[in-house]
């Protein structure tokens, strides 16, 4: 069976855009959060999020054409573009029907839909602009990433919800392991948008000023938004172009809580945590650390927190939260976290939770990194993903060497 | 992928009937295919069901009708090794944008309904159905337009072949809307096909399923491709690379290929069958799923498939390729073969109307 090395990285995220940038961040303990502009959040108590600002994404971009794509398809190909590029890949040496594009998304073309909803609103369903209802499908993600890049196999967006972009590395996996391909770009996008802001705040589950998982007093998320994809290809393709490999993608695991369509379920999350460890042939003690789903919610990081400690028992790997930094970019929150740890394990570094203060007696053992980044030698890290719907997801990145 | 077999299935298909009494908002036209007399309360009772949007309730009733049909027994342990893939386009764009517009709309901009939340995410569907049958295996949404339910079977297939699921529960729902309707009407070509809904879900298994899965094989999947030609692969050339593609891995001759079910709205689109056609060298049967079943976006290849397992025209072994393309220019082919086990064909007509 093939191995999966990872060999490019593209960070599109409100503390930086492209490899260095972002690894500069994280290992600073940058906030990404500020005060909403995608749309007016004065009417709103809570009024921070964690946007990509200035994002322009016309000098980043060689085919697509902006005007035609929406703000999450534009997140997807320009991440694509760079994790090409930071890969040293040229899309055209390809062998463009063995190269494919698996996106995850939460809410696909939000900012799109916000726009004709608002159309709708004014003027009724009739005016809405039809150049506006072609970019909504939520499909033209993966399509966006295959249309810049010339890439000729699948094309294929998940919508998983805020685990949807481990759905698409574990896909991605499954794809290079058996023979069906050379190289897939995989990740995810989301755009901030007004009914999400809307909705976590009267589901109780938004934080007025910062994000502070793993801390006693966290009050919740903030949304955020980005593009965050990987360059994937087999361990052979990459020696034979002589590439760098970062890390090595050592396998995945999926299931369904099947029990509430928000509320997470340690069992479950266990479980899940297990299934990743078989499929990549590890065992909880050669966990090194853990890229938490933690999205600062009570519920998840209390929920997150039990499962881990059931797993891995009352001495866990460091576990820390890179939305403490970048807010929960949702279908791209996965593949932030997955760069994440790729970045810890060929960097030497555990990536700090930030706006950490107090620690929770409800989660005792679990160290969250707490503010500043770690010098560390992870050699295998887990990437937890949860989401509505129950599902469940997380990979394995390991080092090389 | 091979030997991925149909063990059930079932389909809800609307037809052309009066739509103004559905909804409160205008509509582009009085007449639509909805699924007539669609009420998720009285196929599921109110239990659970309180929260769910149109193509919800589409998704779940068609998912038991399914597992029904197969005679799946979904208890115990089973129920961990039972998975879900569903094709979509944008979830339900109504809640979606219900919701959006509360927050343009109420007094305050955060006055929305936090229990309608999750119907605003796109895997709402395919999580209810976990919930409403147990089913704790990958639970995969697929968004993908009309290429979403053949995008769907491929993650399925792969799902059940890596050993990820025994089961898993295949299809693709969209809901007739005024947002879906509205799409269509200013967004499809002049004569095209008007909005429609339904659902088509099948119960997928490999070749060494257990017996819990349900014994009869409707049909076989033999491959799946799916693949992108840029700016909307206006030659067909990726369409047509499927269609090689998942013929060889079929190991079939385009001489035993009797039809080809397209996604098309009409007979004289052209768009898919003619790139199929040439890759054949002759022109069998042309079969335009949206003909009948109006504009569903993902679900209309998932019809496609039931109307195709209700004709009767694979028995003995029938093979006919289904085909899907999208707007940007993704495209899927699938070559599927009549199984043995006639008895998904033969009560078809009755039992899944």
């Amino acid at each position: 069976m093939a191995r999966v090395a990872v060999t490019g990285l593209g960070p599109v995220s409100s503390i930086g855009v492209g490899r260095r940038a972002f690894a500069g961040a994280l290992r600073a303990g940058r906030s990404g959060i500020s005060r909403i502009t995608s749309f007016d959040p004065s009417g709103f108590p809570h009024q921070n999020a964690g946007e990509v600002r200035g994002f322009r994404p016309d000098g980043r971009l060689r085919r697509l054409d902006p005007r035609r794509w929406g703000r999450s398809s534009l997140f997807a190909a320009s991440a694509a573009r760079l994790a090409a590029a930071d890969g040293g890949l040229d899309p055209g040496s390809l062998d463009p029907g063995r190269a494919h594009a698996v996106i995850g998304t939460t809410s696909g073309e939000s900012a799109v839909a916000e726009a004709l909803t608002a159309q709708i609103v004014e003027h009724g369903f009739a005016v809405q602009d039809p150049a506006l209802l072609a970019q909504v499908p939520a499909g033209r993600l993966a399509n966006a990433v295959s249309e810049e890049l010339g890439l000729l196999g699948e094309s294929l967006t998940i919508a998983t919800a805020c685990s949807a972009s481990n759905y698409a590395l574990g896909y991605a996996y499954d794809l290079l392991v058996t023979g069906e391909a050379d190289v897939v770009l995989a990740g995810g996008a989301d755009s901030v948008c007004r009914w999400a802001h809307a909705g976590f705040y009267r589901l109780g589950a938004l934080a007025e000023h910062a994000c502070a998982p793993f801390d006693r007093d966290r009050s919740g998320i903030l949304t955020g938004e980005g593009g965050a994809v990987l360059l994937l290809e087999t361990f052979d393709h990459a020696r034979v172009r002589g590439a760098r490999i970062y890390a090595e993608l050592l396998g995945h695991g999926l299931n369904c809580d099947a029990r509430h369509p928000v509320a997470p379920d340690t069992a479950s999350v266990a479980e899940c945590m297990r299934l990743a460890h078989r499929n990549a042939g590890v065992a909880p003690g050669d966990v090194d650390y853990i890229c938490a789903h933690g999205t600062g919610t009570p519920t998840n990081d209390l929920v997150e927190s039990k499962a881990i400690l059931e797993v891995f028992g009352d001495d866990p790997p460091p576990v820390s939260s890179i939305k403490s930094m970048i807010g929960h970019t949702m279908g791209a929150a996965c593949g932030f976290g997955a760069i994440a740890a790729v970045l810890a394990v060929d960097q030497g570094f555990l990536p700090p939770t930030i706006n950490w203060t107090t620690p929770d007696p409800g989660m005792p053992g679990i160290d969250p990194v707490p503010n500043t980044a770690r010098r560390a030698r992870p050699r295998i890290a887990q990437n937890d993903g949860f989401a509505f719907g129950g599902n469940n997801a997380i990979v394995m990145l390991g080092a090389v060497a | 992928m091979t030997g991925i077999g149909i063990a059930g299935w079932s389909v809800l298909t609307g037809v052309p009937a009066k739509v103004t009494e559905l909804y409160e908002e205008p509509l582009p036209s009085p007449t639509g295919r909805a699924v007539a007399g669609f009420d998720v309360r009285a196929r599921l009772g109110r239990k659970g069901t309180g929260s769910y949007d149109r193509v919800t309730g589409l998704a779940v009733v068609c998912c038991q009708d399914a597992l029904r049909d197969a005679g799946t027994a979904v208890d115990g342990a089973a129920r961990t090794r039972i998975g879900v893939a569903l094709g979509t386009t944008m979830g339900s764009f109504k809640s979606t944008s219900d919701y959006s517009r509360d927050t343009l709309v109420q007094e305050r901009p955060y006055l929305v309904n936090p229990l309608l939340f999750p119907n605003t995410v796109m895997n709402c569907a395919a999580g209810q159905v976990a919930i409403r049958f147990g089913l704790k295996a990958v639970n995969a949404t697929i968004a993908g337009g009309p290429v979403a339910f053949l995008n769907a079977v491929r993650y399925a297939g792969n799902a059940i072949e890596r050993g990820y699921a025994d089961v898993m529960l295949t299809g693709a729902a969209e809901e007739f809307t005024p947002h879906r309707a509205w799409a269509s009407h200013l967004t499809a070509p002049p004569g095209a096909f008007e909005a429609g809904e339904g659902a088509g879900v099948f119960v997928l298994t490999g070749p060494r399923a257990p017996s819990w899965a349900g014994a009869h094989r409707a049909a076989e999947i033999l491959a799946v491709a799916t693949g992108y030609g840029p700016g909307g692969d206006p030659d067909g050339r990726a369409l047509a690379g499927c269609a090689e593609r998942a013929l060889a891995r079929a190991r079939i001759a385009p001489a035993d290929v009797a039809a080809v079910v397209t996604g098309e709205g009409a007979d004289a689109d052209g768009g898919e069958y003619a790139p199929v056609a040439w890759v054949l060298g002759r022109s069998p049967d042309r079969v335009p799923a949206g003909r009948d079943a109006g504009d569903c976006g993902a679900a209309t290849s998932a019809l496609g498939l039931g109307a195709l397992l209700a004709s009767g025209r694979l028995d003995g072994g029938g093979v006919v390729l289904l085909t899907a393309r999208g707007a940007d220019g993704a495209a899927g082919v699938a070559v599927v073969r009549g199984g043995p086990d006639r008895r998904g064909a033969a009560g078809a007509g009755a039992d899944h109307g």
